[in-house]
């Protein structure tokens, strides 16, 4: 649904599709006869929004109460915002088309934090004083949850909640204490003082933050009786965890287009610029028959006839060849095609291609991270270079002439010799190609080299480190255009692409940021400042001087190096993984040391207190 | 195997699905439904589906059709409106399935029921609107700018005009016929613009696809 007077604006913007709701999957109710109202907002567009998982099963979660209606909200484009701005619309949810301001909650996911000047605009398109303090009443209360919850500190000033980790338990027991203060006539403080007191609930207003001279966190102090750690929510048992049998199935061709289900949550690896890797921990994984089970319900029910399995590492499923068979054994007959993205490098098999081969052969993609072996070990990605060379063999065998390589530069302790065997493992790449006697016949390969910009993110070993300087980053850049010209590399089998480095200074600066930056995202909101993710409407100018303005120095949190013993702006939230074991793991990058991963060994990184999942499997 | 042709009403948030999204939300549809259809047997096997007439984005229709076969000769069609529409969006309705009579190809002209008012409130009554379009239409001749493969052309649309009746009512409602199908495709936007652009106001048209027809005036079937 969508409000009326939105109809003549439709075809005035592109792709409408985006702003009418009406698909199959969506859940209508009587909005009298339910008790609490939950706006779901994803911070970006429809198509982005729509391709997440989590909105799925938070909003099949949300709507299988029958006293809560969950409705989605995205960001509209640029020129629908023009539009409704010029036309006094205010932002509403793809439902019932009411108005943001009608809801009991808006909830935001924080998927990445080019992200966060979307929720400021969005609150102001509904109608939504952007600061907490400046909504009153038991309604209207803004929440947040997904990855960038570990860090919230940035956007304290604009969000009452934060749930930390797993939602699925979390989310409802707010809603129930909310439902029970609208009743019993409770203020909104009172209810915030009580959700604070439900574990993986963080109420930032409770808690005081104190600054040393040099900028730094004294400390920070709660107050109201919150708790001084805010412990992460986890779903121990996968199994028994909620997951939606139907999805919202989108009318208009959306990023990806396709049933998801996952198959564990966590990962493994421990690759120690992965904040995923971390934050997700202890490994959980769910049942071969559970998995094939919910598959194959939602495949039914949502009519894809393509399913992708979704975890942090698909090949690190222990029973993944069994588990593609079990799939296969319903999907090939219902003409349902499998896809298992995240292979690991290391995981890659004849078993699973033969398992996930269609007749459509795109390329495969594999992330060595970096180019050296000395680097890979530092950064823990445990990945050789002869097993790379012998997956690319076994994949050309297999037909494809494809490879797509991602890799980061910028990495702790990177040098520029690193930097250099990034395009020389790619070499080696289409030389391996060359050698395999299989080859396809009479075609030529490809390899994409990408080369992104490393971001030192929370709770991993490497949050502490400085992020190379923008200057550094393009210096890096060239570095490989000029090693591919060096070794004669043709541009036609070998293309590199690299993400501009502004967006992930930006990043890095708000991925460790303190509450101070609260001004800064406010400053940046009254300049216009939004869809940052997008390079048709990023500026780091514009962000330059939003900072500036605010008297702020964003290289302080982007480009500094921190000591261990330096209080960081998110010690008081507790995702499992303890500073001492993520300094350990510092420290061996420093020597270039590699880890084992948890099923070799356990590095004692302080999860096993969750009293299952990977911890306490058989060895 | 049965050449078979179903016809579905199109209206709602569904007026805003393009026809390649239309395709796919037809083909999900299909898979849902269980409905066993021809799929094509190439490198690239997917099940196969035709529309006879693409509708333009933003268009309602009362008319809308899509061909494919049925594998199973003694499939019955009549339930298949039922098991489709369970699997589709509130506005997507199939409402009628047979063989199919005529070939895409026979298609030769379309009716549009059209509703117009000024995108600003206000800004011309309907009785003017009414007035003017009446006067417009009534021109000897209208040339409007029509994109072709070869560039912009200049076009007189006059000629094409088959048919055009103001509805009765307070609204500047009004039927109108023009040319469709794969040879020569008039879209009712040429006239609407033409006309806006002739009385200077933005104007907002509500478009509905009211009959498909062949060269013999026969309803496309």
């Amino acid at each position: 649904m969508y409000p009326a007077k939105v109809e003549k604006l439709l075809l005035k913007v592109q792709k409408p599709g985006r702003y009418v709701g009406g698909e199959l999957g969506e859940v209508i109710k009587d909005k009298r006869e339910v008790d609490v109202r939950f706006a779901f907002c994803f911070p970006d567009t429809y198509e982005i929004g729509m391709s997440h998982l989590g909105i799925k099963i938070l909003y099949s979660l949300f709507n299988e109460k029958p006293y809560i209606w969950c409705e989605r909200v995205f960001a509209p484009w640029i020129d629908m915002e023009e539009e409704m701005r010029a036309h006094d619309i205010p932002l509403w949810a793809l439902e019932s088309g009411d108005p943001l301001s009608d809801f009991d909650f808006i909830g935001f996911t924080l998927q990445y934090e080019l992200s966060y000047s979307n929720i400021l605009n969005m609150l102001e398109l509904g109608n939504i004083p952007l600061l907490s303090k400046d909504r009153h009443d038991l309604k209207h209360i803004v929440v947040a949850g997904g990855p960038c919850a570990c860090n919230p500190e940035p956007i304290t000033d604009f969000i009452d909640i934060f749930f930390l980790g797993d939602g699925e338990e979390v989310d409802l027991e707010v809603m129930e204490l909310y439902r029970e203060c609208k009743k019993d006539g409770k203020s909104r403080e009172e209810f915030l003082r009580l959700a604070s007191q439900i574990k993986g609930v963080y109420v930032p207003s409770l808690y005081d933050v104190s600054y040393h001279d040099d900028g730094t966190i004294e400390s920070v102090t709660p107050r109201d009786n919150a708790p001084a750690v805010i412990e992460k929510r986890v779903m121990m048992n996968m199994d028994e965890s909620y997951y939606p049998d139907n999805f919202v199935v989108p009318n208009i061709e959306i990023v990806h287009d396709r049933a998801v289900q996952e198959i564990f949550r966590g990962c493994i690896r421990g690759c120690r610029f992965c904040q995923a890797g971390f934050l997700y921990r202890p490994v959980r994984e769910k049942s071969v028959e559970c998995i094939s089970e919910q598959c194959h319900a939602l495949c039914r029910n949502t009519g894809y006839d393509e399913v992708s399995l979704s975890s942090l590492s698909s090949s690190d499923y222990t029973q993944v060849v069994p588990l593609l068979r079990e799939l296969n054994s319903w999907a090939k007959p219902e003409n349902v095609s499998l896809s298992l993205p995240s292979l690991r490098v290391d995981g890659f098999s004849d078993d699973i291609l033969n398992e996930i081969k269609t007749v459509r052969k795109s390329g495969l993609t594999f992330a060595p991270e970096a180019g050296s072996q000395r680097l890979r070990n530092a950064i823990n990605k445990n990945v050789f270079e002869d097993e790379l060379m012998n997956t690319c063999r076994v994949a050309f065998e297999g037909g494809y002439t494809t490879v797509k390589l991602y890799f980061m530069i910028g990495l702790p302790t990177e040098t520029m010799d690193d930097v250099a065997q990034i395009p020389l493992l790619g070499k080696k790449v289409l030389d391996t190609f060359y050698s395999t006697p299989n080859r396809p016949k009479g075609k030529s390969p490809r390899v994409t080299v990408s080369a992104s910009s490393f971001v030192p993110k929370p709770f991993t070993p490497f949050q502490w480190e400085p992020q190379d300087t923008m200057d550094l980053l393009r210096e890096k850049q060239q570095h490989i255009k000029q090693t591919m010209i060096d070794n004669h590399i043709s541009p036609g089998k070998m293309s590199y692409n690299y993400h501009d480095s502004d967006t992930s200074y930006l990043e890095a600066v708000f991925a460790r940021g303190d509450r101070r930056l609260n001004a800064v995202m406010l400053e940046a909101h009254k300049r216009g400042i939004r869809f940052d993710g997008w390079n048709d409407c990023f500026s780091l100018q514009n962000w330059l001087e939003a900072f500036e303005a605010c008297g702020i120095d964003p290289a302080f949190y982007a480009n500094r190096r921190r000591s261990f013993d330096e209080v960081l702006p998110w010690d008081h939230l507790d995702y499992g993984v303890t500073k001492e074991f993520l300094r350990r793991e510092c420290e061996r990058a420093y020597s270039s040391e590699a880890s084992p991963n948890c099923r070799e060994k356990c590095l004692g990184c302080g999860c096993t207190k969750y009293k299952g999942g990977v911890c306490y499997e058989k060895r | 195997m049965k050449n078979v042709r179903v016809f579905y009403r199109k209206f709602g948030s569904c007026k805003y699905i393009s026809h390649l999204d239309t395709n796919r939300v037809m083909l999900r549809a299909i898979g849902k439904s269980g409905l066993n259809i021809w799929r094509t047997e190439g490198f690239n096997q997917h099940a196969y589906i035709t529309f006879a007439l693409p509708l333009s984005l933003g268009f309602g229709s009362e008319c809308e059709s899509m061909d494919f076969r049925v594998l199973d000769d003694n499939e019955d069609l009549s339930a298949i409106p039922d098991r489709l529409n369970s699997c589709l969006p509130e506005g997507i309705r199939v409402f009628r399935c047979a063989e199919s009579v005529h070939k895409p190809a026979a298609i030769d002209s379309a009716k549009y029921a059209v509703s117009l008012e000024p995108m600003t409130e206000g800004e011309i009554s309907f009785e003017e609107l009414k007035q003017k379009l009446t006067a417009f239409v009534d021109l000897p001749e209208i040339i409007v700018q029509k994109k072709t493969k070869k560039g912009m052309k200049d076009v007189d649309l006059k000629p094409y005009i088959l048919s055009f009746e103001i509805r009765e009512g307070e609204k500047a409602a009004f039927d109108l016929t023009l040319p469709a199908g794969s040879t020569l495709n008039i879209n009712p936007n040429l006239l609407i613009n033409a006309f806006a652009d002739s009385i200077g106001i933005e104007l907002y048209a509500d478009i509905t696809r009211v009959g498909i027809f062949t060269k013999d005036g026969e309803d496309f079937a």
